[in-house]
């Protein structure tokens, strides 16, 4: 499943590549996301819950930020294990194009699912993943009020 | 002495028991001490396995065992065979490619078996499966027709993806005469891919008894003998003796249930290793992964005609699915169930075939009722249609011009078959009246009037059933012969058990064979007893399948009928003091010519087991096998038209009158048959408007999954139907049967694709015709108004 | 594990389940009344229907626990003093059933129907059975069963 799009942030771009290299405002804005640990420099272990139509489960799994182009691109690639619900894995292209005191964040998507969430919710798997892609842009915006990256352990720089 | 029953529509003596709860299907079975299993499958279409790791599944509570490819490999349980071997235009056979119970190394589709765990409860068990760790490197997955042979390649032993490249005909005679046609008609068609979708999902019980070193294993099956068969014989080495396969009750078959799976096969060696029984009962979502699929053809047809509209030749390419494996006859069916019937109805003097199966990665490909020749019927009666429209003629004269007639039976087609009887004319005459044809303009125009869209259309189809002749089969690659065997046993009180190699799921044998045999002994049908499905008490048979089980396993079971009465008749001399010749036999009585001296079946039944007083010589029992090979396949052919109406506005589609006509020769229960056309009817509808297994072609997922998205014809879909028959007894076989089974299904798909074509004034459309493209089809003709 | 129990065919009975347990589990496990079937995982087949306090329900959609003090009949529940009722009788009689796996929630569901609407036509029943699928009998003889118990005739 392919998906592209993009949001207008109210951030400057070096303050939105700071939050998106940040484990605590990811966790934060990613739907469903109970857990998120840095384990490596660009490297994190997430688990995130989801439910797709009928399906729903904890997936478990990686995720790597590559291609880091400070503060302008980079791309973040996951894969997840939802047990008998299946597997989902994936990169978003993410480009963030300044425009003075806001930033356009650009991202394409590239998805795939297997298992039980193929087999029976792949009907509902476009619609879904919009729904998640619009929350997580709108949450990261929310977030990004007030957001300083003092507040944050560890960004990345 | 009763009334004759053969031709009456007795209720089912099955359905009692059905209809009370009391049926015994697998699920529905308890061994003491049984054991759970539950199968790890393949979440990807394509890898290799990197590595599986058991750790947490076999700490987990409950769990008595996890084991995968290796295990079973280890105590070298080999391959699950493809029975039939296909020469292709090489001379060399198709590639055999491995199939083991559990893959050893690559996950090969969506579904596959990595590993098996076993626990205590069924809930642990799959608690268990859930903590098998299992690594991959994926490997780009082959998905569509289209893509197999230049895709990443499957089996080591099939390059290019390719199990056989197959002809039959000459390409030089077909190529001249297409050089000089007056016109061909050429139409690319798509054979869409179907999930079976029996409502009984697969289930098996395997038992092992250490005391006898022998396995008992309960499984869905609709032939329990190839299946010990192919689990002896080709899997394990283990004796015939000492494997007892039982099918109780099974929930449907369609031909889906015919072969022998992964599951049951695991299930047999587990209960040795396990040592106690184990049990798996799949549920939809396995069904609809690991059941094998069927039809998924791509194929060109090119009709040859001279200027009158008769048929000169006719040439076929085809590209067939096979999936990731090869089935147990999987390679039949695109071949000679395929291309042996493209004469259809019609004295097509030469054909020439081509076809091309391919492995890809998604589920095994085999058999489903009609198997090879609904897809044949499809492309003919289609292919026919689109010709009487290009050469502008009417859909039956092109049809009636090109029959074979009565007088040129028994007809000798280019395809290898010789049809023995028919009256296609007869069939096609007695559809248009039941429809009355010619009160269709008049329709239309109501019709349109209301604003609907109104089609008519048929097809005249020929099926081979009763398969099969097994010398000719031989000839055509078959492992093993289609004969079937019959026994009747009478008890000393006069009741008989009828044994058969056959197995009913759903078709009523015990009803439609307990007619046959009440009728020949002059008994009531309540003191015939039917026993099937236990390799244990019945001889060797063959099974169900092929609109066999009448033509066939009826027919061994009238042999064994004519045994019992040689036999009966010695008895009754000795009882009556006449000579063997003088004794008649009639309707349950032996009496001696010209006198009224007789003892009926029951009085003969007694003294065959009291021989107090038998001359030497005379052998005591009154019990006879019998194993019938048929001469020839039947051929059972029909007409069948069909009304439609679509709204252009949303693309509904209302099916508003649908006539079956039918020759199956003799009819011994007219409800049974019935029953028969309406099922087959529905499953073909299905294909033609509804039904569609699709993967997704990037991932290989199965994006049809479930009844959710994978579309199966309900009550609302359906209208009721009108049947009505011809009959031309089939001229080789003790009952004159051809077989009902699969004429349905045959029939359907293109009389309603002809009909909707018809209704939208359109060339072709491809199956399954959803309500989304009609409503495309009909938004654009509107629109180019 | 909880305890539920409820009545079954006229019958008190009660069984420990989890609470993940399915009545149609429970059904059928427990209390090994098989004539309820089982076949998909998604509430879409209609094999399991039972009813729970005179009304047909999917029993694969609901926990034993949610059934607990319920009135439930089972397909085994319609026989009274041998007989069979008239809705079993006349899928006999129209041949409604082949192999016999849908059966069972084929004649719970339309002995529901005509309890809510006793003169069903052929569109309504086919409406009502939309839940229940059979892949044996095209539904036409299922329509003629229903149709004979709704007219009062015996074939
Ligand atoms: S098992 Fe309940 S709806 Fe299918
Ligand atoms: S009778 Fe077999 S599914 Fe309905």
């Amino acid at each position: 499943m392919d998906m592209n799009g993009e949001k207008v942030i109210n951030a400057p771009q070096a303050l939105v590549w700071q939050a998106l290299n940040d484990p605590d405002m990811l966790r934060a804005s990613i739907p469903g996301c109970q857990e998120l640990e840095r384990t490596g420099e660009n490297g994190f272990e997430a688990t995130v819950k989801a439910k797709v139509g009928p399906v729903s489960a904890k997936f478990a799994g990686v995720v790597e930020l590559l291609d880091i182009n400070a503060p302008e691109s980079y791309r973040i690639s996951g894969e997840g294990k939802g047990g008998v619900a299946g597997f989902a894995s994936g990169h978003a292209d993410v480009k963030l194009i300044p425009d003075g005191d806001t930033t356009t964040l650009v991202y394409t998507v590239n998805a795939k699912v297997g298992g039980k969430l193929a087999q029976i919710g792949s009907r509902l798997i476009d619609s879904a993943a919009k729904k998640m892609a619009n929350q997580f842009f709108t949450k990261f915006s929310e977030n990004l009020e007030g957001y300083t990256p003092e507040t944050s352990s560890k960004a990345a720089d | 002495m009763n009334d004759m029953l053969v031709g009456k529509p007795l209720k089912r003596k099955e359905d009692q028991r059905l209809l009370t709860g009391k049926g015994r299907y697998v699920d529905d079975i308890r061994r003491p001490g049984e054991t759970y299993a539950v199968f790890v499958r393949s979440p990807i279409a394509h890898g290799i396995i990197k590595s599986i790791d058991k750790e947490a599944a076999l700490a987990a509570p409950g769990v008595l065992g996890v084991f995968t490819g290796k295990d079973i490999q280890r105590d070298e349980w080999g391959s699950i065979p493809c029975g039939w071997v296909v020469t292709d235009r090489q001379g060399e056979p198709h590639k055999a490619v491995p199939h083991y119970a559990l893959t050893p190394d690559r996950a090969r589709y969506v579904g596959d078996h990595l590993a098996v765990v076993v626990a205590e409860t069924y809930e642990q068990a799959r608690d268990g499966a859930e903590l098998v760790e299992i690594e991959f490197e994926e490997l780009e997955p082959v998905v569509t027709l289209a893509m197999a042979m230049e895709g990443e390649q499957i089996h080591d032993l099939a390059p290019q993806n390719l199990c056989y490249d197959w002809e039959l005909g000459s390409r030089a005679e077909i190529d001249a005469i297409f050089e000089t046609a007056h016109h061909v008609t050429s139409l690319d068609l798509v054979n869409n891919r179907l999930v079976p979708n029996a409502m009984e999902p697969r289930a098996a019980i395997a038992e092992y008894d250490s005391g006898l070193d022998s396995y008992t294993l309960w499984s869905t099956s609709q032939n329990p003998h190839m299946l010990r068969w192919m689990l002896s014989g080709s899997v394990t080495g283990i004796p015939e003796t000492k494997i007892r396969v039982i099918a109780p009750d099974v929930g449907g078959g369609f031909g889906m249930k015919i072969y022998c799976y992964p599951e049951e096969t695991t299930c047999l060696w587990l209960s040795k290793v396990i040592d106690r029984p184990v049990r798996w009962t799949g549920d939809r979502s396995e069904s609809f992964l690991a059941d094998t699929h069927a039809r998924d053809h791509l194929t060109t047809v090119d009709l040859a005609m001279d200027k009158d509209g008769t048929f000169l030749g006719m040439k076929i390419d085809t590209t067939a699915n096979m999936g990731a494996y090869l089935s147990n006859y999987a390679t039949s069916i695109p071949t000679y169930f395929y291309a042996t019937l493209f004469a259809g109805c019609y004295k097509t003097p030469v054909i020439y075939s081509n076809v091309r199966a391919v492995f890809t990665n998604t589920s095994p490909v085999d058999a489903y009722r009609g198997a090879g020749r609904p897809e044949a019927a499809y492309l003919i009666e289609r292919v026919v249609d689109v010709a009487a429209r290009e050469m502008g003629m009417d859909p039956i004269d092109i049809r009636r011009r090109n029959f074979i007639k009565p007088e040129d039976f028994p007809y000798q087609t280019p395809v290898i078959l010789t049809y023995d009887i028919g009256d296609y004319d007869a069939s096609l005459d007695e559809a248009l009246r039941m429809i009355d044809y010619d009160g269709f303009p008049a329709r239309r125009e109501e019709a349109k009037a209301r604003g609907k869209l109104r089609g008519i259309g048929l097809a005249c189809y020929i099926e081979a059933c009763g398969v099969a002749p097994s010398q000719l089969i031989g000839k055509m690659g078959a492992g093993a012969g289609l004969w079937e065997s019959g026994q009747i046993r009478f008890n000393a009180t006069g009741t008989a058990f009828v044994l058969t190699g056959t197995h009913g799921h759903g078709q009523g044998h015990e009803t439609t064979f307990g007619q046959i045999v009440a009728d020949m002994f002059g008994i009531p049908i309540e003191d015939v007893e039917l026993i099937h499905g236990d390799t244990s008490q019945v001889p060797m048979g063959m099974g169900t399948y092929g609109s066999r089980s009448l033509a066939v396993g009826g027919s061994a079971i009238v042999r064994a009928g004519e045994k019992v009465i040689e036999k009966g008749r010695k008895i009754a001399a000795h009882m009556l003091e006449a000579s063997v010749i003088d004794i008649e036999f009639e309707q349950g009585l032996f009496s001696v010519t010209g006198t009224n001296k007789s003892v009926t079946i029951k009085e003969v039944a007694e003294r065959a087991y009291v021989p107090l007083d038998y001359p030497e010589g005379l052998e005591p029992g009154l019990d006879e096998t019998a194993f019938y090979d048929p001469g020839n396949f039947t051929y059972p052919a029909g007409t069948h038209i069909c009304e439609v109406e679509i709204d252009p506005r949303t693309g509904v589609l209302e099916i508003v009158d649908w006539v079956a006509v039918d020759d199956f020769g003799t009819v011994i229960n007219p409800m049974i048959v019935e029953g028969q056309i309406h099922g087959g009817l529905a499953q073909g509808i299905g294909q033609a408007i509804m039904e569609n297994g699709v993967y997704d072609p990037e991932s290989g997922q199965l994006i049809t999954g479930s009844f959710m998205d994978y579309c199966m014809p309900r009550a609302d879909d359906l209208p009721s139907f009108r049947v009505g028959y011809t009959c031309t007894p089939c001229t080789h076989n003790p009952l004159g049967a051809k077989g009902a089974g699969e004429a349905g299904c045959i029939a359907a798909p293109p009389t309603l694709i002809n009909a909707i074509v018809n209704a939208l004034d359109i060339r072709h459309i491809d199956m399954p015709a959803t309500g989304e493209k009609l409503w495309r089809i009909a938004r654009d003709k509107i629109a180019a108004q | 594990m909880p305890t539920v129990s409820m009545a079954v065919n006229g019958k008190d009975v009660s069984g420990e389940v989890e609470g993940r347990t399915l009545l149609v589990e429970f059904i059928r496990k427990n209390l090994r009344l098989t004539g309820t079937h089982v076949g998909c995982d998604t509430s879409q087949c209609g094999a399991c229907v039972v009813h729970v306090n005179g009304r047909s329900v999917k029993s694969c959609t609901m926990l034993a626990v949610e059934a607990e003090g319920a009135t439930v009949t089972t397909l085994e529940g319609l026989v009274k003093d041998g007989k069979m009722h008239p809705m079993q009788e006349a899928f006999r009689d129209q041949h409604g059933l082949q192999c016999g796996f849908c059966t069972p929630g084929m004649v719970m569901s339309t002995i529901d129907l005509l309890r809510v609407n006793p003169d069903p036509s052929e569109a309504e029943i086919r409406d009502w059975l939309e839940g229940n699928i059979c892949r044996c009998t095209g539904y036409h003889n299922i329509v003629k069963a229903v149709q004979q118990v709704a007219s009062g005739d015996a074939a």
